[in-house]
């Protein structure tokens, strides 16, 4: 009854997979730095993907600025972003013992976000459209998808630079310092504001990154971040809490899981399964199935 | 050059520290001493910076420093090397190092700092590319100093560098206070290991419950009654 499950087929899937887990990924990397550094939950991360997807949306159909093009502007604008969002609304917060008020921050900011952008583009999806937008790339009997090709690249590269920047510079390296003993870092002469701020810059900017790939990958609507923000949730308990390259493997993971399981079960499942796989790893493996060590938080 | 004033420290409704004085000069090696709980860590942490004090004044060098940010007390000299010593566990020995030398000051001299530092302590040169997490207590805590070396203090502060290490390693590790006086740093050493600390000290302090019962040289408090009952179990 496998008669059509050919090895391209299954390949293809898993091609499909990776790329779009790339995605996750991405956004998954900020939720690290920022829970990592500050212990906020940043649940409007997805939300702040779908924004940065509509910026490149507005660029593209008003100014005609090519998605690619746009990736410097977006980027930077999105980091800026990320420190404002800091400065603006976390700041004070993150200071108090109660980390729910962090998380409520964060609830609301992507309901503030989610209703601006309905009431901006209407709730209704969007997506790009270009001359390359359905053109592939032929390998060895498979295709790939340009602009998934090109997402899974955006990845690579940010993350390979967030990771260098993390450990080459003494700024990241102090990014790592306050994440792993902030009293310590205190003490070396690390201010818990700028360490913060620079979290945030970096994880927003990635969603900047992610917004252009999934815009010009798929469609989206505004309430489509919610969704995105528990999968690189799942993702981050995948790869596990403090690697950069973890949480990365672990979006790949979740994303080949939904591409396999809404192939052989059906598109309806692929959700349940990632919730099944996200509550199996905590049962069975809090810390992440990548990490060597139990990590205390 | 370090002069508290009628230091006063809550912890919410909690009074920690009650009208503490307490003065250090120059290269001079200076003992804290008391219980657990008498507010010793307290006392480091209002010199810097982590807490406010709710009255009083701290001098560094003729400056007010009470009310300063960690960093700003840092960038005037003073460096703290917290109970256990807290190295960052999963950075390399070098990278802890390199953070020591995070301040705007200090990191003009990382390089030379950093041989200083290897030249103090041999064994952080052999382990340089090791996370911390690696290391024996006694090396811990030795990064732990390294850091707080590369900052460049004039005044160093150890809260109890002798906690859960074996004997022969706190011997060790007295040896490098006294090393760092001959490199010219003050030392603020906080302890409960109270006859080891008097024998490496000059002077010490005595605190009870947040306040200060006993000052004086450090020949003086061995021999004196109360401590030799209360701490000495003599």
């Amino acid at each position: 009854m496998f008669d059509y499950l050919t090895f391209g087929l299954l390949a293809q899937l898993f091609i499909n997979g990776i790329l779009f887990g790339t995605m996750y990924g991405l956004a998954a990397i900020g939720l690290s730095l920022i829970f990592g550094t500050m212990r906020i939950i940043f649940l409007s991360q997805g939300a702040v993907i779908i924004l940065m997807a509509y910026c490149c949306y507005w660029l593209f159909t008003l100014f005609k600025i090519d998605p690619y093009l746009s990736i410097p502007i977006i980027g930077l604008a999105a980091m800026v972003l990320g420190a404002g969002i800091y400065q603006g609304l976390f700041r004070r917060a993150v200071k108090m013992e109660d980390k729910n008020i962090t998380l409520l921050i964060a609830v609301g900011l992507m309901f503030l976000i989610e209703n601006l952008m309905a009431v901006m583009w209407t709730p209704n999806p969007r997506s790009i459209s270009t001359g390359y937008t359905s053109s592939s790339i032929p390998v060895g009997g498979l295709a790939i998808s340009f602009t998934r090709l090109m997402g899974f690249v955006m990845a690579m590269l940010s993350t390979a630079g967030v990771t260098l920047f993390l450990k080459r510079t003494l700024v990241g390296k102090a990014v790592r310092a306050a994440s792993e003993d902030i009293e310590a870092a205190r003490l070396v002469g690390i201010s818990p504001h700028w360490v913060n701020t620079i979290a945030f810059a970096i994880g927003i900017g990635l969603c900047g990154i992610a917004g252009i790939a999934l815009s010009t990958t798929y469609p989206f609507d505004p309430y489509f971040g919610f969704i995105f923000s528990l999968k690189a949730m799942i993702a981050l308990a995948l790869g596990g809490l403090g690697s950069v390259f973890g949480a990365l493997l672990g979006g790949i993971i979740l994303g080949t899981l939904e591409s396999w399981s809404s192939f052989f079960i059906s598109g309806g499942w692929a959700d349940a399964v990632s919730y099944g796989v996200f509550l199996l790893v905590l049962l069975f493996k809090p810390e992440g199935l990548l990490v060597r060590s139990v990590k205390k938080v | 050059m370090l002069k508290l004033t009628n230091i006063s420290t809550s912890y919410g409704k909690v009074r920690v520290l009650r009208e503490v004085s307490l003065e250090v000069a120059e290269n001079e090696i200076v003992a804290l001493v008391g219980a657990n709980g008498a507010g010793k860590s307290t006392m480091l942490n209002t010199i810097s910076g982590i807490v406010n004090p709710t009255s009083g004044s701290i001098e560094f060098l003729g400056k007010r420093i009470d009310g300063m940010p960690p960093y700003d007390v840092l960038e005037l000299g003073i460096s703290q090397v917290p109970e256990g010593g807290k190295p960052f566990p999963d950075m390399t020995v070098r990278e802890n190092l390199e953070m020591g030398a995070y301040s705007k000051k200090a990191r003009k001299f990382m390089g030379e700092s950093l041989e200083r530092v290897f030249k103090t302590f041999p064994i952080l040169k052999e382990r340089g590319k090791q996370l911390a997490r690696t290391l024996s207590g006694g090396q811990r805590q030795m990064l732990a100093m390294g850091r707080c070396l590369m900052s460049r203090p004039r005044l160093a502060m150890f809260d109890e560098p002798s906690y859960g290490l074996a004997p022969v390693v706190v011997g060790e590790l007295f040896t490098f206070v006294q090393e760092l006086r001959n490199q010219g740093i003050a030392i603020l050493l906080v302890e409960q290991n109270i006859r080891h600390a008097l024998e490496t000290a000059d002077r010490g302090y005595v605190l009870e419950n947040g306040q200060i019962v006993l000052e004086g040289s450090s020949r003086d408090l061995l021999s004196n009654d109360h401590v030799r009952k209360a701490y000495l179990g003599i």
